[in-house]
């Protein structure tokens, strides 16, 4: 049976990330791929809301607590079962609603 | 990079207020590298090594990592910013680690292939038979060290001293060893509370090896030191007679009449010691139903550790149960958060018996 050790680094706690949920696939414009490009961003109402902005839409989610927080895990070249815990996931941003167009041009009444 | 007044722009656009807004956004771009083979998982918060069982789930949703972003409750500045933030990367799987009960049954039936039934006599070779080390355990059964090292095994060091192999003791040999300090413990008119362990060492050390005794004591017993710094022992009725009886009702693969039985029961527990019926659960059957109402073994840890199996094996034994009855076989199976009246009510049909509710028969038909 495979035994796997989970430890975290010596002496530091492990980071805090932050996951953002959302439904759907991200292209880029020209899918000359994610890397390196601006995705959108991000804002915070008063109350809490975050309001992301990507391309032409906007879209209100919420903070969620995670029942069971995530951990990323680095494993170890030489020993495969081995894994550090480089960060920490204990909330999420989740974008469940419908983007709203954002209209750039509007037309002048004449 | 893009700039707090851009951003604001376009936040005019978005038609959104800056005033109903925090002061801090931040700007998510990729890296120069975006991570997408990402194997993760949920965290347990554990302090002992647990059996695991690792499940991949999908979802239809996008997940992006994002270090060094703070969320909406996390204030860092009263004044207008734009932070940088990067996506590490993203996902739409992610590994659970479930909490698993660990496979024992399977560990003792490969320890009982060769139980420990006392040091070899005389010039007797030790008897031929396959013994295991933490680390062949640890290949063969589905559990951690820890879980295995709870288990109340003796470690018997053969030669050479530096392997150890985890033996089960075989239980007559455990009876006997209980035996002999259950009788000294008479003769010297000791509390079953305050056993002190060095007279026990010395004066059953001519007929038993003394870490046997010790091992003995520490199944039965309860370790503690006093005043003086001396190591005693609180013997546990419940233990002791509980395992007085199955002592008993294994001598003979049959049922016993109950009231007969609860006579020689009490007779053959220590003096002081009372026996009863609730120390029994996971132990023995009752059956009321017959007269006069008999009893029999029937030990938990012989049942099949699969939940159907178990299940299928209890209803072939008796066709209807009561929940009180029934409860003790079926606890172990019950995996976090999980109680036995949801597991009946999955894998059993309740019924009304004579006015009495929580009476509990198969679903499926009993497969023999």
């Amino acid at each position: 049976m495979v035994q796997i050790v989970i430890s975290s680094k010596a002496g530091e706690g492990p980071a805090e990330w932050l996951l953002v949920e959302l439904q759907g696939e991200m292209v880029s414009r020209q899918n000359t791929g994610l890397a390196g490009n601006l995705m959108g961003d991000l804002h915070y109402t008063k109350e809490g809301v975050p309001v992301l902005i990507v391309g032409h839409h906007i879209l209100y989610g919420k903070q969620v607590k995670l029942e069971k927080p995530f951990e990323m895990m680095e494993t170890n070249q030489e020993n495969p079962t081995f894994y550090t815990v480089s960060a920490l996931i204990k909330k999420k941003l989740i974008f469940k609603t419908r983007p709203k167009p954002i209209i750039t041009n509007v037309p002048k009444k004449v | 990079m893009r700039t707090l007044e851009e951003v604001q722009a376009t936040l005019q656009i978005a038609k959104v207020k800056e005033e109903d807004l925090q002061p801090v956004s931040y700007c998510l771009s990729f890296g120069d590298y975006v991570s997408t083979t990402v194997s993760w998982s949920w965290m347990i918060h554990f302090q002992l090594t647990i059996s695991v069982l690792i499940i991949k789930q999908d979802t239809s949703n996008l997940l992006l990592f994002v270090p060094g972003c703070k969320s909406p409750d996390e204030q860092i500045s009263a004044s207008p910013q734009l932070m940088h933030a990067q996506i590490w990367g993203f996902s739409n799987c992610y590994w659970e680690l479930r909490r698993q009960r660990p496979r024992l049954k399977k560990l003792k039936k490969l320890l009982m292939e060769n139980p420990y039934d006392g040091p070899a006599v005389g010039m007797q070779e030790e008897a031929p038979g396959l013994k295991y080390t933490m680390d062949d355990l640890l290949e063969r059964i589905q559990a951690s060290r820890e879980e295995i090292e709870i288990e109340n095994l003796y470690i018997v060091k053969h030669r050479p001293v530096f392997v150890g192999f985890w033996r089960i003791l075989d239980f007559d040999y455990k009876m006997k060893l209980l035996g002999h300090v259950t009788q000294l413990v008479d003769s010297e008119s000791w509390s079953f509370s305050r056993v002190p362990l060095s007279a026990c060492l010395e004066e059953l050390g001519s007929l038993e090896p003394k870490a046997m005794i010790e091992h003995c004591l520490n199944c039965y017993g309860r370790r503690y030191s006093i005043e003086d710094g001396q190591v005693m022992y609180a013997l546990d009725e419940d233990k002791v007679c509980r395992a007085t009886a199955q002592l008993l009702l294994q001598k003979k693969k049959c049922r016993f009449n109950l009231s007969e039985f609860q006579e020689v029961w009490q007779q053959s527990v220590p003096e002081g010691m009372s026996a009863r019926l609730d120390q029994l659960r996971g132990l023995a059957l009752l059956d009321r139903s017959t007269k006069p109402e008999t009893i029999s073994l029937l030990r938990e840890e012989d049942l099949p550790e699969d939940t159907l199996e178990r299940f299928n094996s209890l209803f072939s034994l008796r066709e209807k149960w009561m929940q009180d009855d029934i409860e003790p076989y079926i606890q172990d199976l019950c995996g976090e958060k999980q109680t036995t009246g949801a597991l009946l009510t999955k894998h059993a049909r309740s019924s009304v018996q004579s006015g009495f509710k929580g009476v509990y028969n198969s679903r499926r038909p009993v497969s023999n």
